[in-house]
């Protein structure tokens, strides 16, 4: 009931992170990892990528600043942020780092500045997103789980 | 499903049994993201995971015992040391399987991957898939590796590995294992010389310094137009050594021995008497370098190290060095006046297409290199536009026998350095290393041994005379030896612009070399690698480089430093003493990349002697510049 309509409310979070293209099937695998062993598994790796990830946005906005760009080291921070991101899952993130990426190819200045700012909406949308469903969905603890069941016999007794 | 049929087949050890749960696995990657999921994902195929963002700490994390990893993968794209470097380190000196990952899947990198020994090449994202089926590379390497320690002896009941190969073998594990595989096989296939070429997988014969030394003896007393395998087999009185063996491993010694002739002759043109030995050294590593890439590591057979160019400068570097033994200075002499050459020289060796060693990917031992980029710096690095080094040939003169080892084998990695076939390059360093220890026997000065350990080749005293100024010219005769391909070669260079490889494959020779030049003072240290018949070549090589450098040392220092604290039985302790130095690894001298510092650092393990000695050291300077 309540737990119903919780879960339905998480499931559908879910479903729409995944149909509006902000996640990818990587991120099921994320959530296959996640267990008894490791009931945050997700989370977990979620909040890594943020924090770390500020880091290298930190350090593209700086190479960003510096004229003329240096699309090399760009191209190179950009090769990590793009590879955290799909470790993730996070699918539009991404694809705005492939495109960054391009721009650096085509040495494209006002082309890499547009596209990071995308970078960084992508980036910080998600992690609204993600924040929301976590805080909505409950970690598969043993823990959570019993509360779970012990909800629904009390229910069902009711 | 293999699982299943390991277990069945294998029934001894409760290791295999499990297998592949329970395999141990190192993760190096620097983006906390990913080693996250990575270990996640190995955690849920049941391996046991241990993980570091940084690779010199996994290399430390390797060095510390080499049996407490059964599988690495890497990341390629680190910040203290490329990943591909570390590849080769790994390979070169514990022989593991290495997996690369990457986000990129350039089919180009893959390429580089592969050539520089990666048993796979993963692209980021790694699925959980992908990784299940990881376990087949040690179980393909243990066979290997087995299978080349036995030999023609009997089936032993390990039948793990064989039941493993089957499984692994036999399961069709995705087209990129196949590929691996198939690489493998070949590589096999054409290393394997003295396999039956009906038979997949043929006990490979492990070419150890000492049985080199045998071998070289052997061929010495029947004299060399006389020594026919079948007589050599005799001589030998080797158990489980078959006519086919001795007979492949004959061919190779007289090509090296061709190639030294010439070296030796190239040597004399430019005067230096020292020359000779050197090459003479070169050489001999050269030929294990070739039994080395065989066995080893499915690296691309010894195609085409053509490009001995840098044996020229190798030449010049061995001159320099004295191959008097007892001229041991450490590279780092050389390097604080050359950092930069030395990065610049890698990059510029591998145009030369350093023809020596190739380094066996397994083996790539960075002291062998260290040598040798020093020289290479001074004469040719005007190519990577560092300081023109012609001027500064004359410093690596002095290079110490340790050097001139590593010489060979760094031309050997130079080649190599263009990344690809460090693995041939490894071998043939090796069999530099080995044929040197034959030349090396006689203790003191490395040049009289040289000569009288040399075979009956006038050309090769003649070399003697040849002054050190040797100019890389002398690519074109060695490089029939050289197995690495040029064009590898030059690729590496392009893609690498520090000397990456060439320390690993110096390090591995340099300590052959030791080893095999020192007649066994140490008696169990070499006898010990020898006796590891199990152990690949490599495992071989890493257990007596302590012992091999310390008898080395001794042999070729007693003259000069009786001091020479060669704790033969410590030489491996000694080797772990010495990564325990400060930082974490011996400070290479003077080098200005990371690259070199590991290379310094492979080859201070590797080295003992460059260690021992004090001022060899840690320079203070070098690490401080690899410090990022």
């Amino acid at each position: 009931m309540d737990q119903n309509h919780m879960k339905k409310q998480i499931n559908s979070a879910r479903n729409s992170l995944f149909q509006q293209g902000y996640l990818d099937e990587q991120f099921i695998q994320l959530e296959d990892l996640q267990d008894d062993a490791n009931p945050n598994f997700v989370e977990e790796i979620v909040t890594l990528f943020y924090s770390d990830s500020t880091r290298l946005i930190r350090n593209i906005e700086t190479a960003l600043d510096n004229y003329p760009l240096d699309f090399c080291k760009l191209d190179d921070y950009m090769h990590q942020f793009k590879g955290s991101s799909s470790s993730i899952g996070a699918k539009k993130v991404k694809d705005e780092c492939s495109q960054f990426q391009e721009c650096c190819k085509a040495r494209n200045t006002e082309g890499c500045i547009g596209i990071f700012r995308q970078v960084k909406h992508e980036h910080a949308t998600l992690k609204r997103k993600l924040e929301t469903y976590f805080q909505v969905s409950p970690s598969n603890s043993l823990e959570n789980r019993h509360t779970l069941q012990r909800n629904t016999q009390l229910c069902a007794a009711d | 499903m293999t699982v299943e049929e390991i277990r069945g087949s294998v029934g001894v050890s409760n290791e295999i049994d499990r297998f592949p749960i329970g395999m141990r696995v190192l993760a190096v990657d620097d983006d906390p993201t990913c080693l996250k999921l990575l270990d996640g994902l190995l955690r849920k195929c049941q391996y046991q995971v241990t993980t570091t963002n940084q690779a010199i700490t996994a290399l430390k994390m390797l060095r510390e015992n080499r049996n407490r990893f059964d599988l690495v993968i890497s990341d390629v794209h680190m910040p203290d040391m490329d990943g591909f470097k570390l590849l080769e380190l790994v390979g070169l000196e514990m022989d593991l399987p290495v997996i690369m990952l990457s986000g990129n899947s350039d089919p180009k990198l893959v390429m580089k991957g592969i050539t520089h020994g990666a048993c796979d090449y993963l692209v980021k994202p790694v699925r959980l898939e992908e990784l299940r089926n990881i376990w087949q590379h040690v179980i393909r390497r243990k066979v290997e590796s087995k299978s080349q320690s036995k030999s023609n002896n009997q089936e032993k009941p390990n039948q793990g590995g064989e039941g493993g190969q089957e499984a692994g073998s036999g399961d069709p594990n995705g087209k990129l294992n196949r590929k691996r595989k198939d690489e493998d096989e070949d590589v096999e296939d054409n290393g394997n010389e003295d396999d039956d070429p009906s038979s997949q997988k043929k006990p490979r014969v492990v070419w150890s310094i000492d049985l080199h030394r045998k071998f070289v003896a052997a061929v010495n007393q029947l004299g060399i137009e006389k020594a026919v395998p079948k007589r050599i087999l005799d001589l030998m009185n080797v158990e489980g050594l078959t006519r086919e063996n001795v007979a492949s491993h004959l061919q190779k010694y007289r090509l090296y021995l061709k190639r030294i002739s010439q070296q030796a002759n190239m040597v004399v043109a430019f005067g230096g008497s020292k020359d000779a030995s050197s090459y003479m050294r070169m050489s001999s590593l050269d030929g294990l370098g070739d039994f080395r890439t065989l066995s080893g590591s499915g690296r691309l057979p010894n195609a085409a190290l053509s490009s001995y160019s840098p044996s020229g400068m190798l030449g010049r570097l061995n001159s320099a060095t004295g191959v008097t033994l007892h001229s041991l200075t450490s590279p780092s002499m050389i390097q604080p006046t050359h950092p930069q050459n030395l990065t610049n020289s890698i990059g510029s060796l591998t145009k030369f297409q350093p023809v020596v060693l190739p380094t066996p990917p397994n083996h790539q031992n960075t002291n062998l290199f260290q040598g040798i980029p020093s020289s290479f710096d001074l004469g040719h690095l005007h190519q990577n536009g560092n300081k023109p080094n012609t001027t500064q040939i004359p410093d690596f003169n002095p290079i110490d026998e340790s050097r001139i080892f590593t010489g060979p084998s760094s031309f050997a990695t130079l080649g190599s350095q263009s990344s690809l076939k460090m693995a041939s390059m490894s071998s043939e360093s090796f069999n530099l290393v080995s044929s040197s220890s034959s030349y090396l026997d006689v203790p003191p000065p490395m040049g009289e041994n040289f000569h009288d350990q040399l075979p009956p080749n006038s050309s090769l005293k003649y070399g003697y005379s040849a002054s050190s100024n040797t100019i890389p010219s002398f690519g074109s005769n060695i490089t029939s030896t050289a197995s690495v391909p040029l064009e590898a070669q030059g690729q590496r260079h392009g893609q690498y612009g520090k000397p990456s490889y060439s320390p690993y494959s110096n390090n591995a020779f340099s300590t052959l070399a030791a080893a095999a030049a020192a007649p066994p003072p140490n008696g169990g240290g070499l006898g010990g690698p020898v006796s590891q018949a199990n152990d690949q070549i490599c495992g071989v090589y890493n257990r007596s480089n302590g012992n091999g450098a310390t008898a080395m040392q001794r042999s070729s220092r007693e003259t000069e430093r009786s001091s020479t604290e060669l704790k033969m039985g410590s030489g491996e302790e000694y080797l772990l003493e010495q990564t325990k130095l400060p930082s974490g690894f011996v400070a290479n001298n003077g080098y200005d990349s990371l690259d070199d510092l590991m290379n310094g650092m492979m080859k201070r393990e590797q080295d003992p002697t460059i260690m021992m000695d004090g001022e060899f050291g840690f320079d203070p300077y070098s690490f401080g510049s690899c410090i990022q």
